[in-house]
């Protein structure tokens, strides 16, 4: 930081107003809130209140029509979900489908950056291939991985004889891995991007050094590169994973949740209970808990993000 | 540079916009304009006749220049009702929208107006208004009757020998299917039948119904029950599994486009569970086919095995929370259109409705579905819709989804009975 | 050939194998778009024997394409050019600031980005209906208050590295708050701009929850909305669901091919930073 232990705090701009009417630190204060107050207001608004109001919801029974009746019923609702085995199920099912889908982009995404960092003449084509579906929304993903699985791999098995192609989407176990080839098409060249990135700022003469003294790719790849991009790694570790937990729009154009709610993630099992079920109070409990899980789940990354910045 | 140049991007950008909100400002303009005209909100569930219906109301609305009639189209079920309360927490309330039966009644009361003065109501069959009358008042008109059953492919029928009259019972039926199996190289069959376990609704709604409308006697018993019994397990087990095990596999996936337009219209199966609004998809694919087809019932053991289940899919409801004139004409149009003759002429050769009142001349009836029902009706075999009293969620998100698992081999029948008899209660507590 | 040059050939024959797997899905989409009903049902992978274009013409106009795609666009862009106004405004005030409310302010939004959405939408909405929100002015207020953690984050970071000495040199000039921060600061922030740009246009483009939420009125449908509507409708018309779709994707692939360099920056600095 460049200005660091320059004036004291506050001085400068106070120093800056004398010789107006008002008194500075009015003024100061005004034009703080000028600046901020826009953004704090709309941010308190849309994420403070209704997050908190929120938890109170979560206390309340409530069918979700205007001017009916509000329930207090205390802890019922967060009883009630120990009892809820979709709900229980939807939980690991979401935890089980993170793991594995963030393991699978990062390994892929990982190894598509190690390969378009090579040398090669298709190089900037297969980058901008591999990046496309990121951007393209996950409703619209969903869609086309839909007929994918149901229509085009019938095709294939008819073709390739080949029956491990059939009747995809129609099991828990076809359900669970379409839900994840659609997640790591799509997510993987995003996380290659962000490897390439770190994969370029490796100095060139520490690889070169490396060459010289006759290191193969795979050693090069294992002393040097993996201990270089470490941070990228946490980075993508960290989206992807987040990413996983609050996952819906793919998880409602893919499969809907079925075959019999087996792939239903936990943001469909609160959506559905609000809106399937009319129960608002009940729906709330879930994304109370919904919320300390995940907020959990990113403390402990940002803890080891920062442990690992150290080391490094 | 930098700068400016993304400033021209962002103004570019706007201006694209320009257009849209114009012609948003606009409409919004003209509807403000309207001044002394009425202006009637209709919010409405149902997509197939969406078009029809605006035409009827423009016929409508140049009778009543001082009406203006606005139709919001929601489809696809599930959403209807999330839509509908997200539509009146934004203080934007229809003066007409639907409920469904007693669940939905009980939930909107506050907003429901009675409609027991209309003409329409008088008019309206026996039976058809249970659902949507409490202590005395009808807060609902019904759109029209629907029926389902086990749609048939009448030429294989023939082919293979099978009299679809005397399909009276469940041996009957088993039998029949049997012989379809037996013969279906020569029928060019991929199976018997298509049962798509996918459609919650077709299952968990209609299929349960078949069984649980020879328990309860009306929508309002199933509505007030503490519990289910499953009178007819072993019936509802057998039809189950007559379905799934006849079908083209896998049922998890069979969808109701597949079932009804790939492979019913297709000629690949001899068999569907559906209604009669299956026949504008089978006649959109197969119009040879169309005219070739009707209903057998869905016969369950030791139960009722010579009917099918007739019933009202939706009401119309009449907000009473707005304004004086606005429900007056809110209620004069849906009486219009159900007793005019331009509204019956609609109702019948338009919407192509099964009336759910009289004075019709349902001669006029052309589709063969329809015409099934109407048969089935005049000599007494039906059953009633009960689906619409089960407690919320529970037809689809409970028993449609355990009888998925159940066909999966994830959960035994007995856990299933057992599965949604303990939902049921606990609904209900 | 040396050992190099073969193991180069090799991966840009795997490369271009991958390349081809991971394209296939929008190669399947296109070719079935142009095909009629029973076509596909026939064959899915057999390129089509004429172009179905009709199957475009009534996805366009069931979709209600140019509507939806002017609805997307002004609420992206709306919300936007909200976001990076306020934020920029309040990511400068907010470094140049040394108080305890604002690092408690900053350190709000920051913890914020741990709330997933989820958890709060079913009250949002309730309140939002109480204050008449509901609408596509509401949404775009709605998204100010989603998008502000991220955005005031990375102003914030970016602030930190803008030399203060040009602040109080411009003061020095007679320059008012205002006009030093509309002639000096915001065009100094242009290129973390753009990367706020970059990831909310990903985000909000193609947002259905929040949306699907709050807009009840037809006519003001984004295209996610209409394309999840459309769908349901046309259950397994895959013919028109398919020229539904390529249509959905096409403004977006163009948005890619005219900006992909910034988009690719703006994407690993909004990760990285």
């Amino acid at each position: 930081m460049i200005y660091a232990g320059g004036l004291p705090i506050g001085e400068g701009p106070s120093a800056l107003f004398r010789g107006v009417a008002m008194p500075g630190s009015i003024k100061r204060r005004l034009l703080f809130w000028a600046f901020v107050g826009p953004l704090v207001f709309a941010f308190f608004v849309v994420v403070v209140i209704p997050f908190l109001w929120g938890i109170y919801y979560s206390f309340t029974e409530w069918n979700g029509i205007v001017r009916s009746q509000v329930e207090w019923v205390g802890l019922q609702n967060y009883i009630d979900l120990f009892d809820d085995e979709q709900f229980i199920y939807s939980f690991w099912f979401t935890v089980r489908f993170a793991v594995v889908s963030v393991i699978l982009i990062n390994g892929i995404g990982f190894a598509l950056a190690l390969m378009v960092t090579q040398p090669l003449r298709s190089s900037n084509a297969l980058r901008t291939v591999f990046f496309m579906p990121n951007l393209i929304g996950g409703l619209i993903l969903g869609f086309v991985w839909q007929f994918i699985f149901i229509q085009v791999f019938s095709a294939l098995a008819d073709v390739l004889n080949l029956d491990f192609l059939r009747g995809w989407l129609s099991t828990p176990e076809t359900g669970f891995w379409g839900l994840v080839i659609l997640m790591t098409w799509q997510m993987a060249g995003y996380t290659m991007v962000i490897y390439i990135a770190a994969l370029q700022s490796i100095p060139g003469e520490l690889l070169e050094a490396a060459e010289i003294d006759g290191s193969t790719l795979w050693s090069k790849t294992r002393h040097i590169i993996i201990p270089l991009v470490a941070p990228a790694f946490t980075i993508n570790m960290f989206l992807m994973l987040s990413n996983a937990f609050k996952l819906y729009d793919q998880n409602l154009s893919l499969t809907n949740g079925g075959p019999f709610n087996s792939t239903q993630m936990l943001a469909m099992n609160i959506y559905n209970t609000a809106f399937q079920f009319d129960k608002m109070g009940y729906a709330q409990a879930k994304a109370v808990i919904f919320f300390m899980v995940v907020a959990t789940v990113s403390i402990i990354q940002v803890r080891m993000n920062k442990r690992r910045e150290v080391e490094y | 540079m930098k700068s400016k140049k993304s400033i021209a991007l962002l103004v570019a950008l706007v201006v694209m916009c320009v257009p849209a909100l114009w012609a948003g400002g606009a409409q919004e303009a003209e509807e403000s304009g309207a001044g002394e005209k009425v202006e009637v909100d209709i919010f409405q569930f149902k997509v197939e006749f969406k078009d029809q219906f605006t035409d009827l109301a423009e016929e409508y609305m140049q009778e009543n220049p001082n009406v203006d009639l606005s139709i919001k189209t929601v489809g696809g079920g599930d959403d209807y009702g999330a839509a509908l309360r997200s539509r009146f927490a934004s203080g934007e309330e229809p003066a007409i929208f639907n409920v469904g039966g007693p669940q939905d009644v009980a939930d909107w009361l506050q907003f429901l107006a009675p409609l027991n003065e209309l003409e329409v109501t008088e008019k309206a069959f026996d039976g058809v208004l249970g659902g949507v009358t409490m202590d005395g008042n009808v807060y609902g008109l019904p759109y029209n009757q629907e029926g389902y059953g086990l749609i048939y492919n009448k030429e294989m029928f023939s082919e293979a020998g099978i009299d679809p009259a005397g399909i009276t019972s469940f041996a009957k039926l088993e039998e029949a299917v049997e012989k379809l199996d037996s013969m279906k190289d020569e029928l060019g069959l991929e199976a018997v039948i298509a049962f798509p376990a996918k459609e919650t609704w077709v299952t968990g709604l209609h299929l349960s119904n078949a069984v649980l409308s020879q328990e309860f006697d009306n929508v309002n018993e199933a509505f007030n029950a503490d519990s289910v019994e499953f009178k007819y397990n072993k019936g509802f087990q057998k039809l189950v599994d007559l379905q799934n095990g006849y079908s083209v596999q896998p049922t998890l996936s069979l969808d109701y486009s597949q079932q009804v337009e790939q492979l019913f219209a297709g000629e690949k199966v001899a068999l569907i569970q559906q209604g009669n609004w299956a026949y504008g998809s089978i006649a959109g694919v197969n119009s040879d086919l169309a005219g070739k087809i009707g209903f057998i019932p869905l016969s369950v053991e030791d139960g009722v095995g010579d009917s099918i289940p007739v019933g009202v899919p939706m009401y119309w409801g009449v907000n009473k929370q707005l304004e004086e004139d606005v429900v007056a004409e809110a209620k004069k149009f849906l009486n219009w259109m159900y007793t005019s003759e331009t509204g019956k002429r609609y109702v019948l050769e338009e919407f192509k409705f099964i009336p759910a009142y009289e004075g019709y001349d349902v001669s006029k009836v052309s589709d063969p579905l329809a015409r099934d029902i109407l048969d089935f009706s005049a000599r007494g075999k039906t059953l009633p819709w009960v689906f619409m009293g089960y407690p919320t969620g529970w037809g689809q998100n409970v028993l449609g989804i355990d009888i998925q698992k159940y066909v999966a081999d994830k959960m035994s029948w007995e856990e299933l009975i057992a599965h949604s008899t303990e939902e049921w209660e606990s609904a209900r507590q | 050939m040396t050992g190099k040059k073969r193991f180069i050939l090799f991966l840009e024959v795997i490369g271009i194998t991958i390349g081809i797997v991971f394209f296939f899905p929008f190669y399947i989409m296109l070719i079935n778009s142009f095909k009629t009903k029973p076509q596909i049902f026939q064959n899915t992978l057999n390129l089509p024997g004429g172009l179905e274009w009709s199957n475009y013409v009534k996805a366009f106009e069931r979709l209600e394409f140019l509507q939806a795609f002017a609805n997307s666009m002004f609420i992206t862009v709306g919300s936007i050019l909200l976001l990076i106004l306020f934020a920029s405004m309040a990511g400068w005030k907010l470094v140049r600031t040394k108080s305890t409310l604002s690092s408690v302010i900053f350190f709000m939004f920051v913890s914020a980005i741990l709330i997933p959405f989820q958890s709060v939408m079913l009250p949002l909405i309730t309140l939002m209906g109480k204050i008449g929100f509901l609408n596509r002015l509401g949404l775009i207020f709605m998204y100010l208050g989603f998008g502000s953690s991220l955005s005031l984050f990375l102003y914030h970071g970016f602030v930190k590295s803008v030399p203060k000495e040009l602040d109080e040199a411009a003061i020095i000039d007679g320059c008012s708050e205002f006009q030093l921060f509309r002639k000096v600061i915001f065009p100094i922030l242009n290129p973390i701009t753009l990367t706020v740009i970059i990831l909310l246009t990903i985000w909000i483009w193609n947002d259905y929850l929040l949306p699907s939420l709050v807009i009840n009125k037809e006519g003001m449908q984004t295209i996610p909305l209409q394309m999840f509507f459309f769908f349901g409708e046309y259950t397994k018309q895959w013919h028109l669901a398919l020229a539904g779709l390529t249509l959905a994707i096409i403004p977006v692939i163009i948005f890619y091919f005219a900006a992909q360099k910034y988009i690719i920056r703006g994407v690993t600095q909004g990760a990285i930073k």
